[in-house]
């Protein structure tokens, strides 16, 4: 378990990041899910490019209007943020859940966003938040919608010149609720399917993950749930396309869940 | 001062925790060569060529099977009264590999990381081969026992009930926090060979690198460093180990491999890995008459040393902790492309408690009789008792065990709309101790004694154990003792720990040349008062050691577990679970049950969420904490544990094991208390959500 030979590059800024960054270039967050991909060889860029001491990339920033999270802040620091857990608590929520202690310490909130890991917690809580993701590149700047981001399992809308620096998070309306609940085999392992919910009188937004190749809204559950139905047959709707019966089982009952508390 | 049955608290632990320790990666030899395995990526192929790249930097050299024409293959244990097939393992695969993980080839270099680099481009012409993949329906047969005692056949044809239940264990990986590993270096000038290797003991790897190396044992020198745990997976010596070995010789450098957690997921001998099919016959009263039993045991591609002895085990406790006097048991064990299996905690044990205890229940349904009172009606009251298969269980007291259980755990039976909630209960018997172990006790100048042990921790706590051991005897205190372990030159020829038998082996041996040492020192003393300082002034260099041999002691067991199965997701949540273990006299009760629950978590792993489990091809899917879980203390349920205290008449602590009781007590309770909250439906582990919700429908 020691990683195939490749380029180190240890930029201290992102304007120094983003002429790094190419086809074959790794980003190194907190390392929490590439340092193992290689050490297994299961990744073998030719470049890491490490984002450890971009420090302008560490911040939270809930001053005023939308919360903005820097990409290289940790896990840790979202879930022990004052702010965050006052005016976005499903963040708070859904973080906890990710492996453990330890791994929030050094694991980053860009990191499990632009790993793109299918049954990773924060990509669908940033859903049900209607987050958006600013990425940056040599050539410019431009925003992508959470429910737009990820494409498949590891994959993403990020071309590889580009770099996720921030996620913004709208301020939520006035009565809005939230609610999370994951099943894994262990407490910290990875989940077997979870669902998060963002829920207000107006609008409810209600996402999904490990139970697809991405984290995605079901909003078929939510249209029933802004339209006054029962969470339990809000959630079903959450798992009827998921073929096999226990997930959908499963699905439905960790959406009904996550659909109360935020109602509560 | 009376120490024995004090619970005294781990000595070792300050140096432990303080990280004090030198495990086997922490043995930094200047200018080593560090090994990586070229390991097969195919459950089963024929090797047609293996190509070694040419000079590399930092490659020192790279091994093939075609360089180790001297070196055998490791031997294989025979089991008493079976067949076992004498194929070894090789200690690098010649021209066919049978599992995925084998060793092909190995690479010494100056980094681990260059080896690694380098063991890619070693080309080796795989022709893939079909996978066997099933024990039962696997043609090639490697170990065989089969016995028949009483009348079998009279029994089940007069019998009123018969009843049949099959059940399987998954195999296992041991996952030990610390990996293998072991290091060579040579002195050609005195023909001296130097292994250090993370080994559950030194005898047992020493006599294995004699044998496959084919040199004099005087020759080589065995030194276990401290060990982070093995559950039996560094017991038998690994073909990796005999390759470090060889490599010194043949190269004249020192070597060193330190496995990493994916070599030590596919590479390292794992556990369980049975099925078997069970007959009961019972009278209208529901009294056992006889015992039918076919097994079948998923070896893997290779006997490992001891990948028999498990079997034996299993075969021999089929008739657990009841009056059973006709029995008709035959366990085979068949080749699969898989890793070997061999001992791990439990090691056959808890396979037979489970295949016993589980038709118990299947069998009180179906009489309709109440699953305790059926125990209670057949358990075996009057010890000693020779079983119908022939071993002799010393002592015990089964229906306290179960009394105990039964209150300590306290039975719920409920469902509503959300769970179901069930109990059952599990008991074992498990044979311990047996052979012989070995003592040296050196009264020092200072008036300390020195404790040389045969034995060998690696995370039970013998340093503390035996130390109060001695000190009673000697009517010291604890300091005053010291312990070594682990070095073959040093340490009288142990057999090692393994079978929950150091206390009772090994402790006893330290008792015995304890004693011998204090009657020297009485003597010298003639009767005047003298501390045994002014003893080893007058007298220096007192010494004596011991040999204790006995035969096998049987420590037993009831274990109650109360589960609860929520209906909407299929998820199960152990309440709480009753341990009652009978281990003869306890030297320390901390200790004993630090021991019980370790072992507790492990069956409960089992029940939960381990199985090293292979795809159609043959591919392991655990080669990673991703594909294999363990449990953590969050999934941990209250666990309440208590002692029941029948001396063994065996040996002079009346000790037997406690080692491991929970990992044998456990699956069998949570099976039943599973099929209890299903009604009666019968699934084998692990019990994950999606096969509990299918049997809830």
């Amino acid at each position: 378990m020691k990683p195939p030979p490749f380029a180190y590059h240890a930029p201290q800024s992102v304007e120094e990041a983003l002429p790094l960054l190419a086809e074959e270039a790794s980003v190194l967050a907190g390392g929490q899910s590439l340092v193992p991909l290689l050490n297994l060889r299961l990744a073998r860029p030719e470049a890491v490019v490490d984002l450890g001491g971009v420090a302008e990339l560490d911040y939270i920033d809930a001053r005023e209007g939308p919360l903005r999270i820097g990409a290289m802040t940790r896990q840790a620091t979202l879930e022990r943020s004052e702010p965050v857990s006052r005016g976005w608590p499903l963040l708070r929520k859904a973080v906890r859940h990710v492996g453990h202690p330890q791994i929030r310490s050094r694991g980053t909130v860009g990191g499990s966003v632009a790993h793109a890991d299918p049954a990773a917690e924060l990509p669908a809580a940033l859903i049900a938040l209607g987050a958006r993701f600013h990425l940056r590149s040599a050539g410019g700047e431009r925003t992508v919608d959470a429910s737009e981001f990820f494409l498949g399992p590891l994959y993403t809308v990020r071309e590889p010149d580009e770099l996720l620096v921030e996620i913004e998070v709208p301020e939520q309306p006035d009565g809005t609720g939230s609610g999370f609940a994951e099943h894994a085999r262990t407490h910290g392992d990875f989940a077997t399917a979870g669902a998060a919910a963002a829920i207000c009188p107006s609008r409810a937004r209600i996402a999904l993950f490990g139970a697809g190749p991405v984290p995605a809204r079901a909003e078929a559950a939510e249209r029933a749930v802004a339209e006054g139905a029962a969470p339990r047959e809000a959630a079903a709707l959450a798992a009827e396309e998921i073929d096999d019966e226990h997930r959908r089982a499963l699905c439905a009952e960790l959406a009904r869940r996550a659909i109360e508390e935020a109602m509560r | 001062m009376n120490l024995v049955g004090r619970p005294v608290p781990r000595r070792e632990d300050e140096r432990i925790l303080r990280g004090r320790t030198r495990y086997l990666d922490d043995i930094d030899p200047p200018g080593a060569a560090h090994v990586a395995f070229v390991r097969s990526p195919f459950a089963h192929a024929r090797i047609a060529s293996v190509a070694v790249p040419d000079d590399l930097d930092g490659v020192f050299a790279v091994i093939t099977a075609a360089d180790l024409e001297r070196v055998g293959d490791l031997p294989v244990q025979g089991i008493e009264g079976g067949e076992v097939s004498a194929e070894g393992h090789p200690v690098l695969a010649r021209d066919e590999v049978r599992y995925a993980g084998q060793p092909v080839a190995a690479v010494l270099a100056e980094s681990r990381a260059l080896a690694e680099d380098a063991a890619e481009l070693v080309e080796v012409d795989y022709e893939p081969l079909d996978p066997v993949l099933d024990a039962r329906s696997s043609e090639v047969t490697m170990s065989r026992w089969h016995k028949v005692a009483g009348d079998v056949d009279g029994a089940f044809a007069s019998a009123a009930h018969v009843v049949r239940a099959t059940h399987a264990l998954a195999r296992l990986a041991p996952v030990p926090m610390e990996p293998r590993g072991a290091i060579a270096s040579y002195d050609q000038a005195e023909d001296q060979l130097t292994v250090w290797v993370s080994a559950q003991d030194s005898h047992r790897q020493l006599a294995g690198l004699a044998k496959v190396l084919d040199r004099p044992e005087e020759s080589i020198h065995v030194i276990v460093p401290d060990v982070g745990g093995a559950f039996g997976s560094k017991g038998a010596p690994a073909p990796e180990t005999m390759l470090v070995a060889a490599a010194a010789l043949a190269t004249g450098r020192t070597v060193k491999w330190a496995e990493d957690r994916e070599e030590n997921f596919v590479a390292s001998y794992q556990g369980r890995g049975v099925e078997a099919d069970v007959e009961l016959a019972l009278d209208e009263d529901g009294r056992m008459l006889a015992l039918r039993a076919r097994m079948w045991a998923d070896l893997g591609g290779y006997l490992m040393p001891t990948t028999a002895i498990p079997t034996h085990t299993t075969a021999m406790l089929m008739c657990g902790v009841y009056d059973i006097r006709a029995a008709d048991v035959e366990i085979v064990g068949r080749r699969t492309n898989k890793v070997p299996t061999g001992p791990y905690r439990g090691a056959g044990r808890p396979e037979a408690a489970y295949f016993v205890e589980c038709t118990v229940d299947v069998a009180a349904r179906e009489l309709g009789i109440d699953p305790l009172e059926l125990r209670r009606r057949n358990l075996i009251r009057d010890l000693p008792y020779e079983t119908a298969l022939g071993w002799t269980y010393d002592s015990g007291d089964y229906a306290r065990c179960l009394d105990a259980a039964v209150e300590l755990v306290r039975p719920e039976r409920h469902s509503d709309d959300e769970r179901v909630v069930g109990t059952g209960f599990g008991m074992y018997v498990e044979r311990a101790g047996g052979q012989f172990e070995t003592a040296e006790a050196e009264l020092l100048p200072d008036g300390r004694v020195l404790v040389r042990s045969g034995s060998s921790p690696h995370g039970q706590g013998h340093d503390t154990t035996f130390a109060q051991l001695a000190a009673e005897r000697l009517g010291v205190g604890i300091d005053d003792v010291e312990l070594r372990f682990g070095d073959s030159r040093e340490v009288p020829r142990g057999v090692g720990t393994f079978a929950s038998r150091s206390v009772a082996m090994g402790g006893s041996a330290v008792v015995q040349a304890v004693g011998a040492l204090k009657e020297k020192c009485d003597a010298v003393a003639g009767g005047r008062s003298m501390s045994l300082r002014e003893i080893a002034e007058a007298e220096p260099g007192l010494r004596a050691s011991a040999r204790f041999e006995s035969d096998l002691v049987f420590s037993s067991g009831a274990y109650g577990a109360v589960v609860e199965i929520e209906r909407a997701t299929g998820r199960l949540r152990v309440l709480r679970l009753a341990a009652v273990d009978d281990a003869g006299t306890i030297v320390n009760p901390l200790l004993a049950e630090g021991q019980v629950i370790g072992g507790t978590a492990q069956g409960l792993g089992q029940c939960l969420v381990e199985q090293a489990a292979y795809d159609e091809e043959g591919n392991p899917t655990f080669a990673s904490f991703v594909g294999y879980s363990l449990l953590t203390a969050a999934e941990m349920p209250p666990v309440v544990t208590a002692f029941v205290e029948s001396a063994s008449p065996l040996n002079p602590l009346g000790a037997k094991g406690i080692g491991e009781g929970g990992s044998i007590g456990t699956p069998g309770a949570v099976a039943n208390a599973v099929a209890d909250a299903l009604g009666g439906v019968r699934i084998d582990p692990p019990f994950t959500e999606d096969k509990l919700w299918r049997a809830l429908r």
